[in-house]
């Protein structure tokens, strides 16, 4: 196993067009890391160039300390999955993760033991003599699985791996993905623009956008700790409710005002704040941390739009002027629609932006 | 009348309409093949009868008797039934050589002298004798072309082979830079690969003839297979373009990182999954070269292709439709055999092998 290291990777297409820009990143041996982003982010581009499909335009790829950056596909000891499996339609499941194994001049009882291996461990061993077009689409995903777990590849590449599945197999998936990682132990790197997926299943996640990585961390940490707005809009389901506040300072008391609400905020929030008198902020909030309570402490009362039971629980919409505010909020009672809620919101799960740059305070 | 009953006879007068046009369309394609082939097998006189036979005469029965000038050979005719008197004389070299030619039985003299020495005791002799169904065939190949006409059918396959091979290399890399890179002008440049085909050949047959004289191709196999490969090579092209956007890129990739070099990714893996593609390219260039005859009179002299000695047959000295016949049939067994070889690969194309 091995570690990756990315410096100032640059990816121009044509004189304009810059899919990635200046991209450095590290990923530890045995981790489990995600791309996460939006379509057109970069992310599979910066697959690609690891994987030795794309040029690197500018920049250093570093794999176990080799340089890999000008190396082709065939010697950088990677394997990938692909998003369309890419199974190779004209040879059967065996055909298929041998093919490596025999490009490498094993011999064949050592073949044939490492495909058994893998096709026991991805669940595929009574398929091996079928052809891909006699498999369904989750059986394919494994062959590709199997195929490029066969090759023990320092790194493993998996372009959006899941996206072709149904959503109930694509959930059951990933944690067999998770638990063949723990299994091989293999440095991952995972790209996907499903944010649950990406929070169930890594290690560590860098989101991306427009060619840069926006944050890096653990789930936790880009849930809780989102570094800008398009983080913590692009985590989680619901996304974060956000409002526009302004800051007001009045006898010692630190305030956040605006048509709806004024909030005092705690002794921690206000200490965070306190440079920022009569400036306009972004308050961040996400839905379980506003809770539904009596009329007295509440932040802020409206009348609820709709509420979606979830069966474990309820999400409540709010409507203000011009937004939605959602809530999740405990099944029961129900909430019903164009009943008055009062909200009251935990203050040591706020997040205050910038309203400039998006940036989190 | 009930309405089931109507709904009935509506649905059996639909079946009815459709296999009526369903055996009228199979009778329209089958019955000049079926002509043909009758025609090809049958002897001179009787491909000259009206009406013609509906198959040839395997055994042909004779009528001997005393004529004015010798003996009286008539000849049994099935249409008519009765025996035709075709030849008198008492030249007997002259009437086996006559049943042989006009009547595809080859006789000897002594046989005939045999069946006469029977007249001595009865008036009338009858007697059958097997006829050469291959007749035609054998006639054709001696005659045909002066005597060229097998060594045409190795050049003309030759020169199938020439233009597969070219049509299929340049036409198939092409076909693939078009289908995987993108490149400025690439959709003109593949248009501009079918206005070749615009022209008929023999509006350009002169600059042709001048153009391959020069290059010292002129009556030679090579330089037929390259004017007919500039023809397949436009269809090529967008044969194996569209079949090579179908595999998708990813399959190539894929075995590039786990292990292979570009040529051996496009060899392995690309290669066996455009081959129903390249089989029907393979196909049509073969058509096309061996159907051919307008360019390849005019661009040979001494060393006629195939489909030139056929034509020739039909027009020229030798001029029976039976033997021209002979020719067409030989004509059409290669082109046949070919696609019959080639249709399992391209069947793969429609059925077996999904991407």
């Amino acid at each position: 196993m091995a570690t990756l290291e990315l410096i100032n990777v640059t990816k121009r297409f044509g004189r304009n067009v810059v899919a990635v820009k200046s991209l450095s990143l590290e990923v530890h041996d045995g981790e489990y890391l995600v791309l996460l982003g939006p379509s057109g982010c970069g992310k599979t581009t910066t697959m690609r160039m690891i994987a030795g499909l794309e040029e690197v335009t500018e920049g250093t790829i570093i794999l176990d300390g080799v340089d890999i950056t000008d190396l082709p596909p065939r010697k950088r000891n990677v394997s990938m999955v692909f998003q369309n499996y890419a199974v190779w339609p004209h040879m059967t499941v065996y055909q298929n993760i041998s093919y490596a194994l025999k490009l490498k001049k094993m011999s064949q009882s050592e073949i044939d033991r490492i495909v058994k291996e893998v096709a026991g461990m991805t669940g595929i061993a009574q398929l091996l003599e079928r052809y891909p077009s006699q498999l369904s689409g989750g059986q394919q995903q494994r062959v590709a699985v199997a195929r490029a777990i066969a090759v023990s590849p320092k790194l493993f590449l998996m372009d959006e791996p899941l996206s072709n599945l149904d959503a109930k197999l694509r959930v059951a998936t990933r944690t067999e993905l998770k638990a063949i990682h723990y299994e091989t132990e293999a440095t991952t790197v995972f790209v996907t623009h499903d944010q649950s997926e990406a929070m169930s299943i890594a290690d560590r996640i860098a989101i991306m956008k427009e060619g840069e990585i926006v944050q890096i961390g653990t789930p936790e940490e880009v849930y809780d700790k989102s570094a800008s707005i398009f983080v913590a809009d692009f985590i989680g389901t619901p996304p974060t409710n956000f409002m526009d506040v302004e800051l007001v300072i009045e006898d010692g008391d630190v305030r956040l005002v605006n048509p709806y609400i004024n909030l005092k905020l705690d002794p921690a929030n206000a200490a965070l704040l306190k440079d920022y008198d009569k400036k306009s902020l972004v308050l961040g909030i996400r839905p379980e941390n506003i809770r539904l309570a009596d009329k007295g402490e509440a932040v802020l009362s409206a009348q609820c739009l709709v509420s979606e039971p979830q069966g474990s629980h309820q999400i409540v919409a709010v409507e203000l002027e011009d937004k939605l505010v959602k809530i999740v909020a405990p099944a029961h009672p129900k909430v019903r629609s164009e009943e008055m809620v009062h909200l009251a919101f935990r203050q040591e799960a706020m997040s205050f932006f910038a309203k400039d740059t998006g940036l989190r305070i | 009348m009930t309405r089931k009953k109507r709904v009935n006879i509506y649905k059996a007068a639909k079946t009815t309409t459709f296999y009526i046009f369903v055996t009228g369309v199979l009778v329209a394609m089958l019955l000049p093949l079926y002509f043909i082939v009758s025609l090809s097998f049958l002897s001179t006189r009787e491909a000259y009868r009206y009406p013609l036979p509906l198959l040839p005469t395997l055994t042909a029965r004779f009528e001997l008797t005393h004529g004015e000038r010798g003996y009286l050979l008539s000849v049994y005719d099935r249409t008519t039934q009765k025996y035709q008197s075709v030849l008198d004389t008492n030249d007997l070299e002259k009437m086996s050589i006559y049943m042989k030619y006009q009547l595809a039985t080859p006789i000897t003299i002594e046989e005939i002298e045999r069946e006469i020495a029977k007249l001595e005791t009865q008036d009338v002799v009858y007697f059958s004798h097997g006829t050469n169904l291959l007749y035609n065939y054998e006639t054709f190949f001696k005659v045909a072309g002066t005597g060229q006409a097998i060594p045409a059918l190795i050049r003309s396959l030759e020169i199938c082979a020439l233009t597969i091979l070219i049509s299929l290399a340049i036409g198939g890399m092409a076909g693939y830079a078009f289908a995987r890179y993108m490149f400025r002008g690439r959709d003109l440049l593949k248009f501009s690969v079918l206005f070749v085909r615009m022209f008929p050949g023999v509006a350009i047959a002169m600059p042709m003839v001048i153009i391959l004289a020069k290059m010292g191709f002129y009556d030679e196999p090579i330089g037929l297979s390259l004017v007919y490969s500039v023809g397949s090579i436009a269809l090529t092209v967008w044969i194996t373009a569209s079949i090579f956007m179908g595999i998708p890129v990813s399959l190539e990739e894929a075995a590039q990182v786990f292990g292979a070099t570009k040529l051996q990714a496009f060899l392995r893996i690309t290669l066996p999954l455009a081959l129903p593609g390249l089989a029907a390219c393979a196909m049509y260039a073969f058509l096309g070269a061996w159907n051919e005859t307008v360019s390849a009179i005019i661009l040979t002299m001494f060393k006629p292709t195939f489909s030139v000695v056929v034509y020739q047959t039909v027009l020229g000295a030798v001029g029976q439709v039976n033997l021209a016949a002979a020719g067409g049939m030989v004509m059409a067994l290669p082109a046949v055999i070919f696609t019959f070889f080639l249709r399992r690969y391209i069947n793969q194309m429609w059925g077996g092998v999904t991407v």
